[in-house]
C-alpha cells in the first residue's frame, strides 16, 4: 500500500488510499513507522482516500497510538468517509483516537 | 555441440558448494585404472575433507552400495559396463534414493546415449577421455544443485508444518463452538460460523445461566492467524468464566476487558456483544464492546438495529465502563447477532453487503425459526458474493421467541 506524506508545522500528515485490511495492515504499519521521525510533534492519518478498514487495520491504528503516546507525540485521524467513521463508532475507537474533520484541523490542534 | 558445451563448462569457476561434511560420491566404471586415477587427481578435495569416493565396477554393484550407504550424495557412472550398464542404473537409482544426482561419463560426441541418459534423469555428463578439471567443475555444480534442492525440500517441509499448525488452530477454534442448541417451547436458538480460509477469530457462545436465563455472546478478534486464535481462546474462556451465575452484562464485559487488557502487548482486541435473555418475559439485557449492533426482526419482516449503548472493543483500555441497554422480544420476534463478515462481505464489484441488504432479506422472507434466519443470511451473503473469496469469518447467532 502506497502512502504519501507531508510535514506542516511539525506535524506529519500521512495520506493513504484504498482498503486497510489483513492483507496489507502489516505493510501499512511498517511504511508509517519508516516515515515517523522523533522530531514530529504530531502524526495524522488522513483517511480521505480510505474506503474500508478492517479490524486488522484498527489494530495497526492502536499500535501506532500506543507507540506515539510513549514518545509523547500527538496522534489523530482525519477526513473519515462515512463508512469508516461508522466502523470507528461501532468499535468504540472514536472514544480512544482523536478524530478531526480535516488535515488542517488536525495540524492546528497537534502542532 | 558437445565440444561447445565442454569449453563453456570448463570455464565455470563458480564457488564450491558450502558444506560441513564430506560429500560422498560413487564412481561406477568397469575400467580398473579409473579408481587410482580419481583418487590421485582428486586428492586435494579428498584431503581437505570435501569429498569421499566409493567405487563400483558395474550397475549391480553400484545399486548394492547405494542400498548399503544411504549417505551417498551423487553418482558418476560410465555407460558401457558388463552386467548392468549405466543407462539401466540411471533408471534404478530413483527407487533407491530419489535425492541422488547422477553424472554420466559418455564417449565423446555420443549424443544418442547422452540424450537417453538425460531423459532418464542424469543431471549432467562428462566425456571420455576424462578431463579432470571439467570433472571437478561438474561435480561441484552438481553438488551445489543438490544442496539447493535439499534446502527447497526443507522449506517445503516447514511450510507443511506451518500449514498443519494453522489447520490445528482452525479446528480448535471450531471445536469450541457449540453445535447443539437448547430446545425450548418458548424460544429457539441457532448459531453457525463459516470460517474464512485463514484462521480467523470469530466465536459465539450460548450459556445456560441461573433461573433459566440464557447468556448469548458473539465476538470477533482483530486480525487472523495463530496469535488471533490464541487471543480468541482466552477471550472465550474469560467470558464464560465471568458470565457464570447471573451477573449484569455490563459487569461481565468490564471484567473480561480488564483481564484481557492486562499485559496485552500485541494490541489485539476483541469486539463482543453479550446479552442475557429472560425466557419468561422476552427481555434482553445487553452490553456491547465495540461490536456490530444486532438486528431485531419482527414477525412481519420489518426490523431495526438494537439501540447503541457505546462501549469500546475489549483489550484496549482498562477500567472503562460498559453501559447496558434492554429490549424485549415480543412473541414472533427474532434477534440476529452477527459479525462484520456478514455486512462486510464483498462482491466482484467491490461493494459491501451492508446493513440495508441484511434488513432486506427479511422484508420478503420473514423469519420462521432461528435456523431459518441464519440460513437466509448465509444464503443471501453467498449469492451476493458470487465467486469472490471470503476474507473474514461469517458468524450468526440467532434467538427467536416462539409465538403462542
Amino acid at each position: 500500500m502506497e502512502i504519501n506524506t507531508e510535514r506542516t508545522d511539525g506535524v506529519l500528515v500521512i495520506n493513504a488510499e484504498g482498503r486497510i485490511d489483513g492483507s496489507n495492515s502489516a505493510q501499512f504499519l511498517e511504511s508509517i513507522q519508516a516515515v515517523v521521525s522523533d522530531d514530529d510533534n504530531g502524526v495524522v492519518l488522513d483517511f480521505g482516500g480510505i474506503n474500508y478498514i478492517s479490524s486488522a487495520g484498527l489494530r495497526v491504528i492502536l499500535l501506532l497510538a500506543k507507540e506515539l503516546r510513549q514518545k509523547q507525540t500527538g496522534f489523530g485521524v482525519c477526513s473519515l468517509s462515512s463508512s469508516v467513521k461508522e466502523i470507528f463508532t461501532i468499535s468504540g475507537f472514536d472514544q480512544i483516537i482523536a478524530i478531526f474533520d480535516s488535515g488542517a484541523d488536525a495540524v492546528s490542534s497537534l502542532k | 555441440m558437445a565440444s561447445e558445451k565442454r569449453s563453456r563448462r570448463s570455464g565455470d569457476t563458480g564457488p564450491e558448494p558450502s558444506h560441513t561434511y564430506p560429500y560422498k560420491i560413487l564412481v561406477v566404471d568397469d575400467e580398473p585404472d579409473l579408481q587410482p586415477l580419481i583418487l590421485q587427481r582428486m586428492r586435494r578435495p579428498i584431503r581437505s575433507g570435501k569429498y569421499t569416493f566409493e567405487f563400483a565396477q558395474n550397475g549391480i554393484e553400484a545399486l548394492e552400495k547405494l542400498n548399503a550407504q544411504p549417505d551417498i550424495d551423487m553418482v558418476v557412472s560410465d555407460i558401457n559396463m558388463p552386467q548392468m550398464d549405466g543407462l539401466t542404473l540411471l533408471e534404478q537409482i530413483p527407487s533407491v534414493n530419489p535425492n541422488i544426482r547422477s553424472v554420466i561419463i559418455s564417449a565423446y560426441g555420443d549424443m544418442q546415449n547422452i540424450r537417453t541418459a538425460m531423459n532418464r534423469g542424469a543431471f549432467d555428463f562428462v566425456t571420455k577421455p576424462l578431463d579432470f578439471k571439467d570433472l571437478r567443475h561438474t561435480i561441484a555444480r552438481t553438488l551445489r544443485n543438490l544442496v539447493e534442492w535439499r534446502e527447497a525440500l526443507a522449506s517445503r517441509d516447514q511450510l507443511v508444518v506451518l500449514q498443519n499448525e494453522l489447520d490445528v488452530a482452525s479446528k480448535i477454534q471450531q471445536s469450541i463452538l457449540p453445535t447443539e442448541f437448547p430446545q425450548h417451547e418458548r424460544y429457539g436458538i441457532h448459531a453457525s460460523m463459516e470460517p474464512a480460509r485463514n484462521v480467523g477469530g470469530d466465536f459465539y457462545d450460548i450459556l445456560m445461566l441461573e433461573r433459566d436465563h440464557i447468556g448469548l455472546a458473539i465476538a470477533d478478534v482483530s486480525d487472523k492467524g495463530v496469535p488471533a486464535s490464541l487471543f480468541m481462546m482466552s477471550s472465550r474462556t474469560l467470558l464464560k468464566g465471568t458470565a457464570i451465575g447471573l451477573p449484569q452484562p455490563g459487569m461481565v464485559l468490564s471484567d473480561v476487558n480488564d483481564l484481557l487488557t492486562e499485559e496485552n502487548e500485541t494490541a489485539m482486541f476483541v469486539t463482543v456483544f453479550y446479552a442475557v435473555y429472560s425466557p419468561m418475559t422476552g427481555e434482553v439485557i445487553y452490553a456491547n464492546g465495540g461490536h456490530n449492533p444486532p438486528l431485531l426482526i419482527h414477525a412481519d419482516g420489518s426490523s431495526e438495529f438494537v439501540p447503541r449503548v457505546g462501549g469500546i472493543a475489549l483489550g484496549i483500555v482498562q477500567g472503562v465502563p460498559f453501559s447496558q441497554g434492554s429490549i424485549t422480544l415480543q412473541p414472533g420476534d427474532t434477534l440476529l447477532l452477527y459479525t462484520d463478515g456478514v455486512t462486510e462481505a464483498m462482491n466482484a464489484e467491490n461493494e459491501e453487503f451492508g446493513v440495508e441488504r441484511l434488513q432486506a432479506i427479511f422484508q420478503d422472507d420473514p423469519p420462521t425459526s432461528a435456523q431459518h434466519t441464519n440460513e437466509a443470511v448465509f444464503g443471501a451473503v453467498h449469492s451476493f458474493a458470487g465467486g469472490t473469496p471470503q476474507s473474514d469469518d461469517i458468524t450468526c447467532l440467532t434467538i427467536s421467541r416462539i409465538s403462542g
